[in-house]
């Protein structure tokens, strides 16, 4: 620095004023007082307010912050005192007013006193530990105010009457009640819920919990729900407009808790309109609405489930054990999908496709599905009638549909493998007698099997397809290389079959007439040609002829019949008249099929091309049988032949059932052999386990059958018993 | 003259400072000031001298927020007098 400015360096003195007057202090905050109370009477106007902080600043600064701070204190209280005394003198309507005035009032003057005090408020308040001055007087408000005893519980009882007002319908100044709550808050939220919030939950819980009685006992469960939504909204909307917003949820679930929760169960079993009638009404909105309620409260979702579930289950149930129903399976079947729609438009619709409920839905149809062991044939015929006939003139996209909700219901079955035997049966009927409706059709619902279970499910239905496909190629050699042969002799048309694909039926004798033999064996000689070391036989049983036939007064008609059929009907070219026991010995086809070729030719009205005697429903041996001269009939054509695919009777399922069990049988074989060879030792539970894992998809293995087949590979020496532990395995490679 | 958006200071011995009010927003305490409905602050204890270095501060204040660095000199003899104005002002 140089000496220039070192003269210019004075050290003044201290401008402030030192405090020399003990009565400074006093003097000084007589000032500041005089400024407060004029603050509170509304006449700050006229006040200085550089001068008053300077006068705090200097009390602070002089070590007098103690005094200016008590005194602070003293004076706020007193005139908050006043304040109280005029607040509760107000009456009955304008005590919120008055009350919510001064409080505006007092922030006003708070704001201004920290103001001037704000010197204080930085320096001494902080080394001292004392409550900031704008806390202090929320909290002097809070003490002196409000928790004024008289003012206290009348606060309280006026909000929740105003309350208890607006829920009967009354109109109440909302944004008064917004500023009283907002000071609540303003005050701590411990105030607001102390002081408000807490009771309102136990009012507003009395109120509801009589309001539900009532309604209970006066409304249906659809009308009630309605009155629990509106009221539910009602408090959402009072919350946003005049409570704190972490209300909500608290006066939600005091709705919720007293309305739906505890009368859950009396809704749900409310008679004549509870949860079951609203399923059966299809009353989606009600149900939607419950759904959206019982969700909030805890196993409310559970409870619907629960009940729908039971109900889906009695329904399937009846259903399936319905004699009369059992009578048609397409129409059982059909009633199954309706059902099936129906609940899934509930769930879709009501319900927001709610995953359990879906889940729901799916066991009780496989529960019941399969109390019935018929449902597989049922299922499969279904399908049949469609693909013959009710699939006629439908859009392929319906075509999907239908065929999509079929592999639905497949889905559900526990035995496949039934469904599998009956389909084939089936498929093969319609292939031969050339009945499907749509080929793309047969095609499609293969191909959703083969998705669905896996190649060798369906390899066998492939196959055929392929030989009928074959067979028309094989036709066209035919005729080609023996066109001019046949000349007027009976055409013929041959369907070649592979064994394996095929179902499976015993052979039968059957004589065939001698007009006809004779292209046979044209047949048999080309194909043998052209297939060197394969053997045919010809199956009689599941043959149609078409034959030319002349009755008494001239009259032509063509009869399709079956293969039986045409034998009987030939042998009344050579004669009039023939007994039982003839027809029997000449032609050789078993007696039951017989009986019933028999039965469709004499006894079914408008297709009685034979005369029987004695005239009766049923063939007896000592019948005897005439060619019926007066036999007449609208058509030209008359199709006498084997009806489509009908329902087993009983002994035929007993049968079908039981080449069932015996195709199990190996299967079950090759899956304990598989897991044995690849875990080498194990433990009977667990074999039937896994077993039972693997072949699920098909059927649902019997343990006892498990453990027969696990002692017959014992005896067979694939696998031993262990020494010590006899319920050990072990694999013999 | 008098723009709406400007205040006076004023100094013990009497001199008028006017200035913007932003820049007297910068003290805490003058904002509060009632006295800035009306316009002006009186400020007997303060002297001119220090009140003029104190606006001079205010503007400072405001460029140095807007980005413009610069140093803010203090003559050496005003040291003392200009600590307890801010420490008054809250500046």
């Amino acid at each position: 620095m140089s000496a220039q400015k070192k003269k210019a360096f004075q050290i003044e003195e201290f401008k402030h004023r030192v405090v020399v007057d003990p009565k400074y202090a006093e003097k000084t905050w007589k000032i500041l007082e005089h400024a407060i109370h004029e603050i509170y009477n509304h006449n700050a106007s006229g006040l200085s307010f550089e001068e008053l902080y300077r006068n705090a600043y200097n009390m602070v600064l002089h070590k007098f912050g103690e005094k200016l701070y008590s005194g602070l204190v003293t004076t706020m209280t007193s005139h908050l005192k006043e304040i109280s005394n005029s607040i509760e003198a107000a009456q009955g309507g304008l005590f919120l007013d008055e009350l919510n005035r001064k409080w505006a009032e007092h922030n006003k003057a708070l704001q201004m006193i920290r103001d001037i005090l704000m010197y204080m408020d930085r320096t001494f308040i902080p080394n001292t530990h004392k409550t900031p001055v704008h806390e202090l007087g929320l909290n002097l408000w809070r003490d002196v105010v409000i928790h004024f005893h008289a003012i206290q519980s009348r606060l309280q009882a006026i909000l929740l009457e105003n309350v208890r007002r607006e829920r009967s319908g009354e109109v109440i100044d909302r944004g008064l009640m917004r500023s009283i709550t907002k000071m609540l808050m303003d005050l701590g939220p411990s105030v607001y819920q102390d002081d408000f919030e807490k009771h309102f939950l136990e009012v507003s819980a009395d109120f509801y919990r009589l309001e539900s009685q009532e309604f209970i006992e006066s409304c249906d469960c659809g009308e009630y729900l309605k009155k629990a939504e509106r009221r539910l909204n009602e408090e959402i909307e009072r919350v946003s407009h005049y409570l704190d917003t972490r209300s909500e949820v608290k006066i939600t679930n005091v709705v919720e808790t007293e309305m739906i929760e505890s009368h859950m169960h009396r809704l749900v079993q409310m008679e004549n309109s509870g949860l079951i009638n609203m399923i059966v009404d299809e009353k989606f909105e009600d149900l939607g609405r419950m759904y959206c309620l019982f969700r909030q409260v805890s196993n409310g979702l559970v409870l619907i489930r629960d009940v729908m579930t039971s109900f889906i289950r009695d329904t399937g149930k009846q259903l399936l054990t319905d004699p009369e129903r059992l009578k048609d399976p397409v129409d059982f079947v059909q009633h199954l999908l309706d059902l099936k729609d129906k609940y899934d438009k509930i769930i879709t619709s009501a319900f927001r496709n709610d995953k359990t409920f879906q889940n729901a839905l799916n066991s009780s149809f496989e529960y019941f599905i399969n109390l019935n062991s018929r449902s597989p044939e049922f299922i499969s015929l279904f399908v049949d009638d469609k693909l013959r006939k009710g699939l006629r003139g439908v859009t392929e996209e319906d075509v999907e549909l239908v065929l999509d909700k079929v592999m639905m219901l497949f889905r559900y079955l526990q035995e496949k493998d039934v469904f599998e035997k009956y389909y084939k049966q089936h498929l093969a009927k319609r292939l031969l007698s050339g009945k499907s409706v749509s080929d793309d059709a047969e095609r499609s619902l293969i191909v959703k099997l083969k998705t669905e279970c896996g190649y060798q499910f369906t390899s066998k239905l492939e196959g055929m397809f392929t030989d009928m496909k074959t067979s028309q190629d094989t036709m066209q050699g035919f005729h080609a290389s023996h066109g001019s042969d046949i000349g007027d002799g009976p055409m013929l048309s041959v369907q070649v079959l592979t064994t394996g694909s095929w179902p499976t039926q015993p052979i039968t004798t059957c004589n065939l007439p001698a007009e006809i033999l004779g292209i046979c064996e044209k047949f048999r000689n080309y194909y043998l040609g052209t297939h060197t070391g394969r053997r045919l036989s010809w199956q009689t049983n599941m043959g149609t002829a078409d034959l030319k036939a002349t009755f008494g007064k001239g009259q032509k008609h063509e009869l399709n019949v079956s293969t039986y059929q045409m034998c009987v009907l030939m042998l009344f070219n050579d004669a009039d008249r023939l007994s039982y026991k003839e027809i029997e010995q000449v032609t050789e086809i078993p007696t039951s099929d017989l009986k019933r070729c028999l039965q469709s030719l004499a006894c079914v009205k408008g297709k009685n091309v034979l005369r029987k005697e004695p005239m009766s429903k049923d063939i007896a041996d000592t019948d005897t049988f005439l060619f019926n001269d007066k036999y007449t009939s609208k058509f030209f054509k008359v199709k006498i032949g084997t009806v489509a695919a009908q329902r087993e009777s009983e002994p035929e399922n007993q049968e079908t059932r039981q080449r069932v069990e015996e195709d199990r049988k190996p299967q079950i074989e090759a899956a304990i052999v598989r897991i044995m060879k690849a875990r080498r030792v194990l433990d009977h539970n667990n074999i039937v386990a896994e077993v039972t894992k693997q072949l699920q998809s098909r059927f649902l293995p019997n343990p006892v059958v498990i453990k027969k087949r696990i002692e017959s590979l014992i005896e067979r020496e694939f696998l031993e018993r262990d020494k010590g532990d006899r319920k050990l395995y072990r694999y013999l490679a | 003259m008098k723009r709406k958006d400007t205040v006076k200071l004023i100094s013990a011995d009497e001199m008028e400072f006017i200035i913007d009010k932003d820049a007297a927003m910068v003290s805490q305490t003058i904002g509060g000031f009632a006295e800035m409905e009306l316009g002006e602050v009186t400020f007997p204890e303060i002297s001119a001298v220090i009140l003029e270095k104190i606006c001079q501060y205010f503007y400072w204040a405001l460029q140095y927020s807007r980005g413009k660095e610069t140093e803010f000199h203090i003559e050496p003899e005003l040291t003392l007098e200009l600590m307890m104005a801010p420490n008054y002002l809250h500046t």
